[in-house]
């Protein structure tokens, strides 16, 4: 079948040639791309794992639109084929496995997690397929001299730096933080940064403690952080953690100037679970719907936000889940336009090493390991509007930050 | 000091929640010998009952308690009825088996109607409590232990004063011997399941105002009841009341006052005192011997 | 506790019928383990460029891959049925063996640089110590008692592995990759698969074996009898601990990336003894065919989208179904006494419920 796809690609590929030749730049159209991606639909990760899809689903429509990848003036259609990994990552891999080998996939799209793009990076490498992934921020898997495997977020340690950056502008000048942080390889990456990081911007770090990864109740942590009086109190977990952290800071009355959380705060459902008391609260973001970024192709921020909310049906703006897998498919597209052809993967690999294009997500280029370490973090704060506003970088803040937090008593 | 207090207060508290939610677990084990490990599915039925209440009917979270215990008690003595008691006399492996297939259909059917989104019960008053001096004691927690305790109090009741309740305890005891007495085995069978699933029901309701509700939030309950029912000991309500604050204590204290270890120890911590509660006092704390 | 007797004498139809499976296994298995060798082959001819490979290799890595997967559930279920289905003590954590092995593995290769080869006969011998180490104190405990102890051990040593930076913490392991390897992970999984049923086999037709059964049936009476059942428990147990860390260990080198999530997951407990059940618990192929059938099911209902959910929905319903009426097992049908019929259906059905 794929001999066959590749024999109908050459042959249009000649006649596009001609076509070329002829003069002006006709486009033909040449055999659909087939791109696998094993996503969490089911199992602990399905709510991000579905945010994927649709950042997936997004560019999917859009290409489609185009006619297809454009590849030496002949278009491709795209086909993307979903697996559900059940958010488990030896599921991932043997799906990834059968994506590549019963479906034919040319090339991959990440997984949600950490653990699944760790091990569904081994099968990329192991088939040398290439994969680009966009919800698998911790470095480990990047550490591993794995040749095939490239990540468009900024990767974990840069998630909180920008909220001590901007700290360090506040006044009065917060200076103690209590960092908390589930013990996953992502949020652990995440606050050895914090550590790391803070002493530079003369931030001391009062109270660090990590918690089991799922955890239900923090409330004893929360208490143990409220005995330093932390000016900031600093979260690196997930969605349902930061629920809870949230929850016992009001209970118990930690009143920090200022609460920043690595995930959870982005998604609507932090505010609809929180109500006013997710107010104040900021999170570090890989994209918010405010950036300021100039693409060179695809949609405009803002076109990407009304795109979304009109393809969803949705009331609430995309969030970045969404904005980082659309952005992993960006990648990929420019790519193969650039290796200008779609099937040599190898090819395609060298064209992402070598790739260097500014989207609505913000600057794509990896570095050797096949990171993107180009593009800023930015800031988001959720005002007392009860909405989403980007805070920093000024560049692309569309809002002062909120700031100091009021306690929790005269709110 | 006063960390060290309120630290005990939280731990407490956080038993109350384990009561509440091994109550029913540990009822059913007692007596039916069987494990349940759908009984965290069962707690998420009451948390969404609850949600769904809260949100559309308007009713005050605590208010609902009574009704996520009547749906949760239909729910109970149907799956009894009609599944659990095929299997009731077969070795404790199908009973495992089966509660585990009923779990996952449980999840899946919330996946299905609820997606996989964060959902959560704020009514006005949440996050307010009492505060004395250094030490703050949230409301709602509070309320969560004082009605553990009274759900606690009411199995009692029910076990120990009323005709069923002797009819359930006879059963326990010895079925034989009950059935030749005229017990009508399925349905004490049932109704002992039943009101173990009520207690479930009740226990979500109350976690509903505390933790955010997804499909799969009753996960780490059942394992949680696990520990409760063997730390205490089986057959005894007032075991599981005292298992469960222990467990809580136990919890809180190794998150935050074992030298040298970080909170990322305190699952280790607690299943490892589950196994040492196991091997040098298997009937727990204060169970009966066997 | 009504316990169904698992192994009754076979008429000399069933002998004959059991005998003519056996014969069309063996022909299934000599099938399933030549394939990869010829097909992969191809692989090596054709240059190993990925873009011009032929179409044939493709298809075997996954197939390959399927099979590695359903013969390590193989050994699992079968290293499991040597103490939950012969010797009757439901463990519900062996899990901790197949994780401890993974590790062994994982640390040896990832941060001594030891070569697999010399890390891997580690990995059963470290998941036995383990075994024999708790198993004097867990074995004392008896029936839900004893399953919530293992259950219980299987995630707290997950737990303290998960907090020792050593073994990569929450990180994980990273095994270096070993290309083009898909049919020696095979073999090897397929190997220890193997001597699982073998050493049922030889357990079943000794001393050891029959001293394992009468515990099962009465531990009181076995004792009197003259078995010493707590060396024979224990030593039970270590037997399937070492061929569950074995298939741990390869596991760690065949995934390259391990972490406490991926090689300690609980719901592997719980297939490896859905699986021996399914197939028939006690008996010497039970557990095989309960392997290759459910893991077969539950690969295949993987995957597929948003229909995922129903599968899983699936998956419970025919689990209820299985535990309520074929309490013994499939096996029980083919060269055991038993038909299927409508009247076994009602009478296992009557067996076991009120």
């Amino acid at each position: 079948m794929r001999a066959f796809l590749s024999g109908l690609a050459a042959i249009s590929l000649l006649v596009a040639c001609g076509g070329a030749s002829g003069g002006g730049s006709t486009t033909t159209t040449g055999a659909d791309i087939i791109i696998g991606a094993p996503l969490s639909l089911t199992g602990s990760s399905s709510k991000e794992g579905g945010l994927a899809k649709q950042g997936y689903d997004m560019w999917l429509t859009w290409i489609n639109q185009q006619g297809g990848i454009n590849v030496k003036n002949v278009k491709h259609k795209v086909q993307i084929l979903y697996e559900d990994d059940q958010s488990k990552p030896d599921i991932s891999a043997r799906l990834t496995q059968s994506l590549i080998t019963d479906k034919k996939v040319q090339f991959l799209l990440g997984p949600y997690g950490s653990g699944p793009t760790a091990s569904d990076a081994v099968i990329a490498e192991k088939n040398s397929i290439p994969m680009v992934e966009g919800n698998g921020a911790a470095q480990a898997i990047f550490s591993k001299g794995y040749k095939y495997t490239f990540g468009v977020l900024s990767p974990a340690n840069k998630y909180l730096q920008g909220v001590l950056d901007l700290a360090a502008t506040l006044s009065p000048k917060p200076s103690t933080i209590a960092m908390l942080a589930a013990d996953d390889s992502f949020s652990q990456e995440v606050a050895a940064a914090v550590n790391d990081y803070a002493s530079s911007k003369g931030f001391s770090v009062v109270y660090n403690q990590k918690y089991p990864n799922g955890s239900t109740d923090v409330s004893s942590l929360v208490a143990a952080a409220k005995a330093k009086n932390p000016d900031m109190l600093l979260n690196s977990g997930h969605l349902a953690e930061a629920i809870a952290i949230n929850k016992s800071a009001k209970d118990l009355q930690l009143n920090a100037k200022l609460f920043a959380y690595s995930v959870g705060p982005s998604t609507p459902d932090f505010i609809t679970a929180l109500g006013k008391d997710s107010y104040y609260v900021m999170d570090g973001s890989q994209w918010t719907p405010q950036v300021k970024y100039k693409p060179s192709f695809y949609l405009s921020v803002a076109d990407y936000v009304s795109t979304y909310k009109s393809m969803f049906n949705s009331q609430d703006d995309p969030d970045y889940h969404v904005a980082e897998s659309t952005a992993a498919c960006l990648a990929l597209q420019k790519a193969i336009e650039n290796a200008g052809t779609v099937t040599n993967a190898d090819k395609v690999r060298d064209a992402l090493a070598a790739l260097d294009v500014m989207t609505f997500f913000g600057e794509i280029k990896f570095d050797i390991r096949g990171v993107n370490v180009t593009k800023p973090m930015v800031v988001e704060q959720i005002q007392t509007d009860g909405k989403h506003h980007t805070v920093y970088p000024a560049e692309v803040a569309d809002k002062q930050a909120q700031y100091p937090t009021p306690a929790w008593s005269s709110r | 000091m006063s960390l060290f207090v309120q630290q005990l207060v939280l731990g407490l508290m956080l038993g109350g929640v384990y009561v509440a939610v091994a109550i029913g677990f540990s009822l059913v084990w007692g007596i039916l010998n069987i494990v349940n490990l759908a009984h965290g599915a069962l707690v998420v039925v009451g948390m969404y009952a609850t949600w769904f209440l809260f949100t559309h009917a308007g009713l005050d979270p605590f208010l609902t308690l009574p009704l996520d215990a009547l749906i949760l008690f239909a729910v109970g003595y149907f799956l009894q009825r009609v599944l659990i008691n095929r299997v009731i006399r077969a070795p404790l492996f199908f009973t495992l088996l089966l509660t585990f297939g009923i779990n996952l259909v449980l999840i899946n059917l919330f996946l299905l109607w609820f997606k996989a989104d964060f959902r959560s019960v704020t009514p006005s008053y949440a996050g307010t409590g009492l505060s004395l001096g250094a030490v703050t004691v949230p409301y709602i927690r509070l309320a969560a232990l004082v009605i553990a305790l009274v759900q606690a109090g009411l199995v009692g009741l029910f076990m120990n004063r009323s005709r069923t309740g002797f009819a359930v305890q006879a059963v326990g005891a010895d079925k034989d011997a009950a059935q030749l007495v005229g017990i009508d085995l399925r349905h004490v069978y049932a109704l002992t399941f039943a009101v173990g699933a009520a207690c479930a029901g009740v226990a979500g309701g109350l976690l509903s105002t505390i933790q955010a509700i997804s499909p799969t939030a009753g996960e780490p309950y059942t394992l949680q009841a696990f520990v409760v029912v063997i730390l205490g000991g089986l057959g005894r309500v007032s075991a599981t009341v005292v298992g469960g604050l222990l467990f809580g204590l136990i919890e809180v204290l190794a998150q935050s006052q074992v030298p040298g270890l970080g909170a990322g120890w305190s699952n280790a911590i607690a299943f490892a005192v589950l196994v040492l509660v196991l091997v040098l006092r298997p009937q727990g704390l204060m169970g009966r011997l066997a | 506790m009504a316990r169904p007797a698992f192994s009754t004498q076979p008429s000399r139809a069933g002998r004959r019928l059991r005998r003519a499976i056996l014969v069309a296994f063996l022909v299934v298995v000599a099938v399933v383990l030549v394939l990869p060798l010829t097909l992969t082959q191809q692989a090596a001819d054709a240059n190993l460029d990925p873009t011009t490979l032929g179409i044939d290799f493709a298809m075997n890595k996954s197939i390959v891959r399927t099979e590695t997967t359903i013969a390590m559930f193989v050994a699992l279920a079968a290293a499991w049925n040597l103490i939950g289905g012969l010797t009757g003590y439901a463990a519900f954590g062996n899990v901790a063996f197949f994780g401890l092995g993974a590790y062994t593995v994982g640390y040896l290769t990832d941060k001594l640089h030891l070569s697999f080869a010399l890390a891997l006969p580690l990995a059963p011998v470290v998941a036995a110590a383990f075994a024999g180490l708790i198993g004097l104190p867990l074995l004392r405990l008896r029936g839900h008692y004893f399953a919530i102890a293992t259950l219980g051990t299987g995630i707290a040593v997950g737990e303290v592995i998960k907090n020792l930076d050593v073994f990569g913490g929450a990180t994980g392991l990273f095994p270096p990759i070993l290309r083009h390897a898909d049919a020696l992970f095979f073999y090897l999984m397929a190997a220890n698969a193997g001597l699982a049923v073998l050493v049922t086999w030889l357990v079943l037709r000794s001393r050891f074996g029959y001293g394992l059964i009468a515990i099962r049936e009465n531990e009181e009476a076995a004792s009197v009898l003259g078995v010493n059942t707590t060396a024979y428990k224990v030593g039970a147990f270590a037997l399937a601990a070492a061929l569950t860390g074995l298939a741990g260990g390869i596991f760690a080198q065949w995934a390259s990336f391990i972490d406490q999530e991926s090689v300690f997951p609980i719901q592997y407990n719980v297939e490896m003894i859905l699986m021996a059940i399914i197939g028939g618990a006690g008996t010497l192929f039970g557990p095989v065919a309960g392997a290759i059938v459910l893991e077969w099911l539950i690969l295949e209902l993987a995957g597929g989208g948003a229909s995922a959910v129903y599968a899983q929905i699936g998956l419970g319903l025919l689990l209820a179904v299985t535990v309520i009426f074929v309490p013994r097992g499939v096996v029980d049908f083919f060269g055991g006494s038993s038909r299927l019929t409508l009247g076994y259906l009602r009478r296992t059905l009557r067996e076991t419920s009120v």
